[in-house]
C-alpha cells in the first residue's frame, strides 16, 4: 500500500497481564477496506490482542505501539479509541440489568457518533433497518444490555451496535462461537455491510474457517505462542482447518 | 391511654434492640431530648396528576382519622411519637372502590422550612386499581410521616414514597395491612434527607394477599439511610417478595433491615427477601441484615440472601468500549442498578416518571 496510511498498524507489541508476558512481539498491518483474521489455538493470545487493542486496564504494555490512522492509541482511554472508531465485538458481551438496550445504544452513538446521529428518523430508520437485517424483534429495546440473552441474541446484539457505530476498526473476537449456521450467515452479512465498500476494516478473531466463508477476508494470520507464526491469503483458514496447528510448529 | 402518653411510658429504646442497632431513637428525635414531645408544623398536601392537573373524582384526602392504632407490635414507640405529634396534621387518603384513574397520582407533600409531621391513612377501595406516589420535597430540618390503613380485598396497588428532601432528617413509619387477594407492590425511592429512619410493615392478614416491596436507595456525601422492613404472613396462600438495592457513595452509610415473618397456618405461604448493596467508595458503609421467622412447614419457598460489592470493572470497560467516560459509565451503572428495582414498581409511564426524578438526582449528588 505505497504512499497509503495504514488504517492500523502493530508494531512489536509485547503485553501481558500480571507479570505474564502474553503477546511477544506482534506485527500487522491493515489497510483500509482490509478485513484480516486471526486464527490460533485457545490461549495463544488472540483475546488479549483484542483488549490491548481496546484499551482493557488489566493487561500492561511492555513494549510495541498500536497506531489508528496514524496515532498511537496507547496512551488513550478505552472510550478515546472507541471515539476515534475502535470497535471491539467482545466474546463474552457484558450484562448490564437495569440499563435498557434502546437507552444505551442512544448514549453509545451520541458518544461516539455525536448527538445529531443518536436522535431523530435517520436514527430511528438505520437502528430499524440493522435490526431487521439481523432478525432483532423491536421488544429487544426495552429489555437489559445482554440481561437474560441466549448467546445467539448477544452475538447479534454486538453486531447491531456495529452497525450503528460504523467504526473505522471493528475487531470481532471470536463472534462466531455459540451460533448456528444461520445465525452465523446472519451476522456475518451485518459485518459484510458494515466494512465492505468501505474503506474501515476488520480483523476476525476466530477459531473456524465457517465464518470466513461468508465474510472473505484479505489476509489471514495465524498465532501461535504470542506471536504471529504465519500470514497468508483465505486459502491459510481452509488450510488450518483441515491439518490443524500442528504442522506449523513443525515449518 | 392517649399517644402522647403512651411515648412517655414507653421510655428510652434499647440499642441492642434490632430495631435501634443503627441508628438510635435520640438521633432521630426532632431535638434530641427524647423526653420532649415538641410542637411540629404542618405539611402542605396536595393530590394531582404528574401533568399538574386535578385528578379524577374517586380518589380524596379527607381530614381526620377513624379508628385506634394498632400498638402491639415493636413500632409502638415511634409510632406513638408520630401520632401524637401530628394530632392536628390527620389525613385519609380515600381511594373508592372499583376506582382505576388509568394514570399514575401523585401526593405531593412540602414540608416547608421548618420541623413538620403527617399522619395519612390510606384507604384503598375494593377492587380498586392505583399507582399512588408520595413525593416528599423541600428543606425541612425534620420531618416525620406516619402511614396507616389498609389496602381493601382485591385492590391492586403501586405505592411508591419518594424522598427528594434536600436536606435533615426523615423519619417514616409505615403500617399497612393487605387485604384478601390484594395485589400491591410498595416501592421506596430515597434520594434526598441527611439521615432516614424508616419502619415499614406490611400485614397480610387474609388469604390471597400479594406484595412485592421494592427499594431504590441512593446515599452519597455523609448521608445516612436506615430501613427497616417487615413482611408479616398470616394468612394461607399469601406471597411477598422483597428486593431492596442501595447504592452507596461518599461517606455515605445505608442500612438494610429485613423482617420476614410466616405465622403458623399460613399454609402456601411464599416469601423471599434480597439486599444488594453497591459500594461507590472506600468509605461507604452498607449494612443488610435479612431475619426470618417461619413457624409453617407448609409454605412454598422461604428465602433470603444480601450482596455487597463495588461497581463491576467488566462491565466499567463493556461500556467504557462503546464510548462511554469515565463519570457517564460510573452514573450509567449506578442508574442501571436502581433502575433493577425502579422499574418493578410500576408502569411504564410511571417508571419513566421516577427515572427522570432520579437521575436529577444522580447528577446533583456526587457519589
Amino acid at each position: 500500500m505505497p504512499g497509503k496510511t495504514p488504517l492500523l498498524e502493530i508494531n512489536d507489541l509485547h503485553a501481558g497481564i500480571d507479570g505474564n508476558e502474553i503477546l511477544k512481539g506482534i506485527n500487522l498491518i491493515i489497510g483500509p477496506g482490509e478485513i484480516h483474521a486471526i486464527m490460533g489455538r485457545n490461549g495463544s493470545g488472540k483475546t488479549t490482542a483484542a483488549n490491548v487493542i481496546m484499551g482493557h486496564p488489566d493487561f500492561d504494555v511492555e513494549k510495541g505501539d498500536v497506531i489508528l490512522e496514524g496515532e498511537s492509541l496507547l496512551e488513550m482511554e478505552p472510550w478515546e479509541r472507541a471515539r476515534k472508531g475502535v470497535f471491539l465485538s467482545f466474546q463474552y458481551p457484558q450484562a448490564v440489568p437495569g440499563l435498557q438496550v434502546g437507552n444505551f445504544l442512544r448514549k453509545s452513538v451520541a458518544s461516539i457518533r455525536g448527538e445529531d446521529e443518536a436522535k431523530g428518523p435517520n436514527f430511528r430508520e438505520k437502528l430499524a433497518n440493522a435490526m431487521e437485517a439481523l432478525d432483532i424483534p423491536r421488544s429487544f429495546m426495552a429489555r437489559y444490555v445482554n440481561d437474560g440473552f441466549s448467546g445467539g441474541e448477544k452475538k447479534r446484539f454486538e453486531i447491531l451496535q456495529m452497525m450503528l457505530l460504523s467504526p473505522r476498526l471493528a475487531i470481532l473476537d471470536e463472534t462466531d462461537s455459540g451460533l448456528d449456521i444461520d445465525g452465523i450467515r446472519t451476522v456475518s452479512e451485518g459485518i459484510n455491510a458494515a466494512i465492505r465498500g468501505t474503506d474501515s476494516g476488520a480483523l476476525i478473531i476466530t477459531h473456524y474457517s465457517r465464518i470466513l466463508e461468508h465474510v472473505q477476508p484479505d489476509r489471514v494470520h495465524v498465532l501461535l505462542g504470542g506471536r504471529i507464526v504465519s500470514s497468508g491469503g483465505p486459502e491459510l483458514a481452509t488450510k488450518l482447518e483441515e491439518r490443524g496447528y500442528e504442522w506449523l510448529k513443525e515449518e | 391511654m392517649d399517644s402522647a402518653s403512651r411515648y412517655i411510658s414507653l421510655g428510652k429504646p434499647n440499642r441492642a434492640d434490632h430495631l435501634w442497632r443503627y441508628t438510635s431513637w435520640k438521633k432521630v428525635h426532632p431535638t434530641g431530648d427524647i423526653a420532649e414531645m415538641p410542637p411540629l408544623g404542618q405539611p402542605e398536601l396536595s393530590l394531582g396528576m404528574m401533568d399538574g392537573s386535578e385528578p379524577p373524582s374517586g380518589i380524596r384526602l379527607e381530614q381526620g382519622i377513624e379508628g385506634d392504632l394498632d400498638f402491639s407490635m415493636d413500632n409502638a414507640l415511634t409510632n406513638a411519637f408520630l401520632h401524637a405529634s401530628a394530632k392536628s396534621s390527620q389525613w385519609t387518603l380515600v381511594v373508592d372502590k372499583g376506582f382505576a384513574p388509568g394514570k399514575p397520582i401523585i401526593l405531593e407533600i412540602r414540608p416547608g422550612d421548618s420541623p413538620s409531621v403527617a399522619h395519612i391513612s390510606l384507604d384503598i377501595g375494593e377492587i380498586s386499581e392505583i399507582e399512588l406516589v408520595t413525593k416528599i420535597t423541600g428543606r425541612s430540618e425534620w420531618f416525620g410521616l406516619l402511614r396507616t390503613g389498609q389496602i381493601r380485598n382485591g385492590a391492586i396497588m403501586n405505592d411508591v414514597v419518594l424522598g427528594l428532601q434536600e436536606k435533615g432528617t426523615l423519619l417514616r413509619s409505615d403500617a399497612i395491612a393487605i387485604g384478601r387477594d390484594a395485589q400491591v407492590r410498595a416501592g421506596t425511592v430515597s434520594s434526598g434527607s441527611e439521615r432516614t429512619k424508616a419502619d415499614l410493615r406490611y400485614i397480610m392478614g387474609d388469604p390471597g394477599g400479594n406484595i412485592r416491596v421494592l427499594g431504590s436507595i441512593l446515599s452519597a456525601d455523609s448521608m445516612h439511610l436506615d430501613h427497616h422492613i417487615e413482611i408479616h404472613h398470616e394468612a394461607p396462600e399469601t406471597f411477598s417478595r422483597l428486593s431492596w438495592h442501595s447504592a452507596c457513595g461518599g461517606s455515605s452509610r445505608t442500612i438494610g433491615t429485613g423482617m420476614l415473618t410466616i405465622r403458623k397456618g399460613s399454609k402456601g405461604a411464599d416469601a423471599a427477601q434480597i439486599f444488594h448493596n453497591l459500594l461507590l467508595s472506600e468509605s461507604a458503609k452498607a449494612d443488610s441484615i435479612p431475619e426470618l421467622e417461619v413457624m409453617e412447614n407448609d409454605v412454598v419457598g422461604c428465602g433470603h440472601g444480601t450482596a455487597n460489592g463495588p461497581i463491576d470493572e467488566d462491565q466499567m470497560f463493556y461500556l467504557k468500549a462503546r464510548g462511554f467516560d469515565e463519570d457517564s459509565a460510573k452514573s450509567s451503572l449506578i442508574a442501571a442498578f436502581l433502575n433493577s428495582t425502579l422499574s418493578e414498581m410500576g408502569g411504564t409511564e410511571l417508571h419513566e416518571w421516577l427515572v427522570s426524578e432520579l437521575s436529577l438526582k444522580l447528577e446533583a449528588l456526587d457519589t
